[in-house]
């Protein structure tokens, strides 16, 4: 094996584990899902990469991002209405478009977003299914045009996968209401993450991005969950002691 | 244009309760009676026997708005004064609790003394409790209940869910909207930046995330603006705000 395959390999079974690490009683949706968008990010050298969850209304929401301003989650937004994401969450089979100039006819408005803003030329889309259940999907963009190769496209349903699973059978043996009920709590947890980024961008005057690596980095060095973090960044002044937390670089954070 | 599109597309998948709530929206005039008619609208549009609605106010006390009979007033009262419940959980953890069969379930384990006191002094089976919440911005629960037991159908959950949500936001839109314009805002979940902006006002002001929101959409009423186009000068630096403002 050559010395690139074997640091990918590293890098798998790190993801494996980590995303089985997280599975432990009480743990946070948002930062599985989260580690899981770090993980692909690395792992098939997306350029940006996000996952949306379903709320009860059957519409998608962005609840984890690998870019946490708010163009590429607005970009992403805008595939709960049309684009590869909700394609791919309504078949629950996995969407591919190498080239978004051919797709032009398909997603007219998701296109124009996505060129509007210059970054990306490709998009591939994975469902969050188990045994005919779609909670969600997670989308990749990469910078240049092209498929992703077929052990590429398979290592990513592997890794959304195992975090489906996790999140699907945590508590199966109680009631099927119970995927409804998480679904809506993680809904509502990106809710009180998004109030904490305002509350520390506006603390410490930094971007929205900046803010949600302070916020996840904290919470990982403290083994704290994530959301609980940033409902006492909100309710209670826990700001100030995240933003005494020294820095680090956001492609890190991911992988800590 | 885009938001007319997501509009009908949602307003086809909205179930028999919000709908309901869509159209007793605009002329009630206080909290009282917008929950009345909210619980009416759940009992009729839900396989349920009764319901309640709880707000939470500004400390930790809790005011019951309404209750649609003796049975749910008793569920709203034991939890009160109890402490403990269904109702009070999902107020906690922000998501719904539900408990299909009340006498046969380990949700019931984690209110031992509440379960109790329901078993022994009413017929209630089953309990569906809905918090009416945005992200830290908790008003209350939308209690449910039923005497047989069993679990809403998928449908009729998404509905109590959705139904939940929009209750929450108006609420919210009685407290602070001046002319009850249009203040049901379906858009409030999708946008990030109403709830970033919300985080900041608050620093601003130094108040809580619930003011900080009723601020923003006060401001945007007065100016005539979306509030999703407030959010996002606010997030951009553009507009700041501060006390003396309206």
């Amino acid at each position: 094996m050559n010395q690139l395959g074997s640091c990918r390999e590293q890098l798998l079974s790190r993801a494996f584990v980590g995303l089985a690490d997280t599975l432990v009683t009480g743990y946070d949706m948002i930062d599985l899902l989260d580690r899981l968008v770090g993980y692909s990010v690395e792992l098939l050298a997306a350029d940006a990469a996000g996952i949306m969850l379903v709320d009860s209304l059957r519409t998608l929401h962005v609840v984890a991002s690998s870019h946490e301003d708010a163009d590429v989650m607005e970009l992403m937004q805008l595939e709960a209405d049309q684009g590869p994401c909700v394609e791919c969450f309504r078949t629950q089979m996995p969407v591919s478009v190498p080239d978004l100039a051919d797709a032009v006819g398909r997603w007219p408005v998701f296109v124009a977003a996505v060129e509007s803003r210059g970054a990306y030329r490709s998009v591939h889309a994975l469902p969050l299914r188990l045994r005919g259940e779609a909670i969600g999907a997670m989308n990749l963009y990469h910078r240049l045009p092209g498929s992703l190769p077929e052990a590429d496209l398979a290592l990513g349903q592997a890794l959304a996968d195992v975090a489906t699973i996790g999140i699907l059978s945590e508590r199966a043996i109680r009631h099927g209401e119970v995927v409804t009920e998480q679904l809506q709590t993680a809904l509502n947890n990106r809710v009180i993450i998004e109030q904490a980024k305002g509350v520390l961008a506006q603390r410490g005057n930094l971007t929205m991005t900046a803010s949600f690596d302070l916020l996840r980095r904290y919470a990982r060095s403290r083994n704290a969950l994530l959301s609980e973090v940033a409902r006492q960044v909100v309710e209670n002044d826990l700001a100030t002691d995240v933003l005494a937390a020294p820095a680090v670089h956001s492609k890190a954070a991911h992988l800590q | 244009m885009r938001a007319r599109v997501v509009g009908s597309v949602r307003m086809a998948k909205l179930g028999m309760v919000a709908r309901a709530l869509l159209a007793i929206a605009r002329d009630v005039d206080s909290d009282y009676e917008l929950a009345e008619q909210i619980c009416e609208a759940c009992v009729l549009g839900l396989d349920v026997d009764g319901a309640a609605i709880s707000l939470l106010t500004a400390s930790t006390s809790r005011e019951t708005m309404c209750t649609t009979d003796a049975t749910a007033k008793l569920l709203e009262d034991l939890q009160f004064t109890l402490g403990e419940g269904a109702c009070m959980e999902a107020a906690v953890s922000g998501g719904p609790v539900l408990v299909p069969d009340l006498h046969h379930s380990i949700e019931a384990s984690r209110w031992p003394i509440f379960a109790a006191a329901v078993m022994e002094q009413s017929e209630v089976g089953a309990l569906f409790a809905m918090p009416l919440q945005w992200g830290t911005i908790n008003l209350g629960v939308l209690d449910l209940y039923r005497k047989a037991p069993g679990s809403l159908s998928d449908a009729q959950l998404r509905d109590a869910i959705s139904a939940a949500n929009m209750a929450a936001l108006m609420f919210l839109g009685v407290r602070t909207d001046p002319g009850g314009g249009a203040w049901l805002d379906h858009s409030l979940h999708g946008h990030a930046e109403i709830h970033q902006a919300t985080g900041m006002v608050l620093v601003q002001l130094g108040i809580s995330a619930t003011d900080a929101l009723a601020r923003m959409r006060a401001y945007a009423f007065v100016d005539q603006r979306l509030l999703s186009d407030v959010a996002h000068d606010v997030v951009s630096r553009r507009l700041c705000f501060t006390p003396d403002m309206v």
